[in-house]
């Protein structure tokens, strides 16, 4: 059982870094990326084909972090310009149509041009012990630089200026525009921010398992149940509601069966609609 | 100081203020008074740059400022106080009044001057702005305002749910502010208070200026008397 909490909170914790990513974006903007699966495989793949041609792990890690930004700065650039005309649940509506167009392009490609590609990151050394549970070099890897992407995150939100300005947007966006904070320019950042916390999950998870071409669709939807338990628009609730569907996640799979799981994840996030609208620590209702 | 010429803007449904102008100059207070529904807020919003005006000119300190988003418009040096205040609810004070003065870091004097204005603030600094009272969050809002080291600040009936005593408070702050010389557009409908505040002022009704003059004036007309003040 102790096995089973931890490996939970190794999933938790990317779910929570994964939900961050697409819950600042729907925040901060009113627009639901369904391509985020897509830029994190992207991503991956990027630095899939950088080792391959021989670029140091390191390297090839870095590269996939700008690759995924970029993805960012383009869906802002291109996809997303007619969204940013229209307002309220139109705006949502416009936003998932045509990240989905984007969504199925993506993985049209990649399945149809490298079908068979998947990113496993290889951390060396044997299983290191925690609460007496052997656990894998990898996923205490993946675990720790997960966590300290959170306390960045946390920290940027908290004492930077900037931080404090994409807060205001989430929080207010008329107030944020009277002291002078452009919403479009902040969510621009988010965006980027946004593709390049993607790539970062879709590399610390080729850790712990292969990350393949065809994981973009699972990668959204887990991101889309994490956001709605989470709360749009917080951290940390994205941050806690991961780590509370990681455990259950892997309970569950392993009393019950992995398919199942994912329908009890969907439960939960159905669940949270109903008794609580605005998520866990959601800003907005 | 400022200049509004021909304005005229309005809603998808429609124009709500039509060809308005009026001017403020430099260290004057200057009151737009008019009733519920006249007009005031929109003349205010398509002013500050949150609503694109129709037609017509906004010069401030001689630029051009008609259709800049409000974003630009204050860091030219026009704060606005909305009367909704539209204040960081999950913030502390002090993260409000900072984020006033984005994106430079919060000047110490400026805070200072603020938090002296408004003692309360600085009392309740590590407050979230959500959980204070409605006059509190006004001052706060006029406090955040002031952290942009405005040269003209312009607020929408800054009285908006605020007990008599509380709003005599807000208006007694901006009888400071003015006596230090800093220029002063206030929409109300607590018409006695803005009067006693301000050198001059416009009567707006149904979207269109209809009087002008010095508060004194004003005060001295019948239909205003009879309209604003209360008097039979």
């Amino acid at each position: 059982m102790i096995a089973n909490i931890l490996d939970g909170i190794v999933l938790g914790l990317q779910f929570g870094l994964l939900a961050a990513g697409l819950t600042l974006v729907y925040g901060l903007g009113g627009v639901l990326n369904l391509a985020y699966g897509q830029m994190a495989v992207t991503a991956a793949m990027v630095a899939l084909f950088a080792m391959d041609a021989g670029v140091p792990a390191f390297l090839a890690v870095l590269l996939a972090l700008v690759a995924g930004g970029l993805a960012g700065l383009v869906l802002d650039l291109t996809v997303l310009r007619p969204v940013y005309r229209l307002h309220g649940e139109a705006r949502v509506l416009l936003s998932l149509l045509l990240s989905l167009g984007v969504a199925f392009m993506v993985d049209g490609f990649l399945n149809w041009r490298y079908p068979l590609k998947a990113l496993t990151l290889g951390i060396g050394g044997g299983p290191v012990e925690i609460l007496g549970v052997p656990m894998r070099r990898g996923s205490v890897w993946a675990s720790a630089i997960t966590l300290l992407t959170f306390a960045a995150l946390f920290a940027f939100f908290r004492y930077a200026a900037l931080g404090r300005a994409v807060r205001s947007v989430i929080e207010d966006e008329e107030g944020a525009r009277l002291v002078g904070i452009d919403p479009a320019r902040m969510l621009r950042l988010i965006l980027v921010l946004s593709g390049g916390l993607a790539a970062l999950v879709a590399v610390t998870r080729s850790m712990v398992v292969a990350v393949d071409v065809q994981a973009g669709v699972s990668i959204t939807v887990s991101a889309l149940i994490v956001t709605v338990v989470g709360g749009l628009g917080s951290v940390a609730g994205a941050l806690l509601a991961g780590i509370i569907l990681g455990i259950v996640s892997i309970v569950a799979a392993d009393l019950i069966g992995t398919y199942v799981s994912l329908i009890i994840l969907l439960g939960a996030a159905a669940g949270t609609i109903l008794v609580r609208p605005a998520g866990l620590l959601g800003v907005r209702d | 100081m400022l200049e509004v010429r021909g304005l005229t803007a309005g809603y998808e449904g429609g124009d709500v203020v039509h060809d308005v102008a009026f001017h403020v100059d430099r260290g004057e207070a200057v009151m737009i008074i008019g009733s519920n529904g006249a007009g005031k807020t929109t003349l205010f919003r398509s002013l500050i740059g949150l609503l694109t005006p129709s037609s017509g000119t906004v010069r401030f300190e001689g630029h051009d400022i008609a259709g800049l988003p409000a974003q630009r418009i204050v860091r030219l040096g026009v704060s606005f106080v909305p009367a909704e205040r539209h204040l960081f609810p999950r913030m502390t004070v002090h993260e409000n009044l900072a984020l006033g003065s984005y994106p430079d870091r919060p000047d110490p004097d400026t805070m200072k001057r603020v938090m002296d204005l408004f003692p309360r603030l600085s009392e309740r600094r590590r407050q979230r702005a959500g959980t204070m009272s409605g006059g509190e969050q006004q001052m706060l809002a006029m406090g955040r305002a002031l952290m942009a080291k405005p040269r003209l600040i312009v607020l929408d009936e800054p009285t908006t749910g605020l007990a008599p005593k509380l709003a005599g408070e807000a208006y007694q702050a901006l009888g400071e502010l003015r006596d230090r010389g800093l220029t002063i557009l206030v929409a109300e409908q607590q018409v006695p208070l803005a009067m006693a505040l301000s050198d001059r002022g416009y009567v707006l009704e149904n979207g269109a200026i209809r009087m002008e003059g010095t508060s004194a004036q004003l005060a001295s007309d019948p239909d205003v008397q009879r309209a604003y003040l209360g008097v039979v």
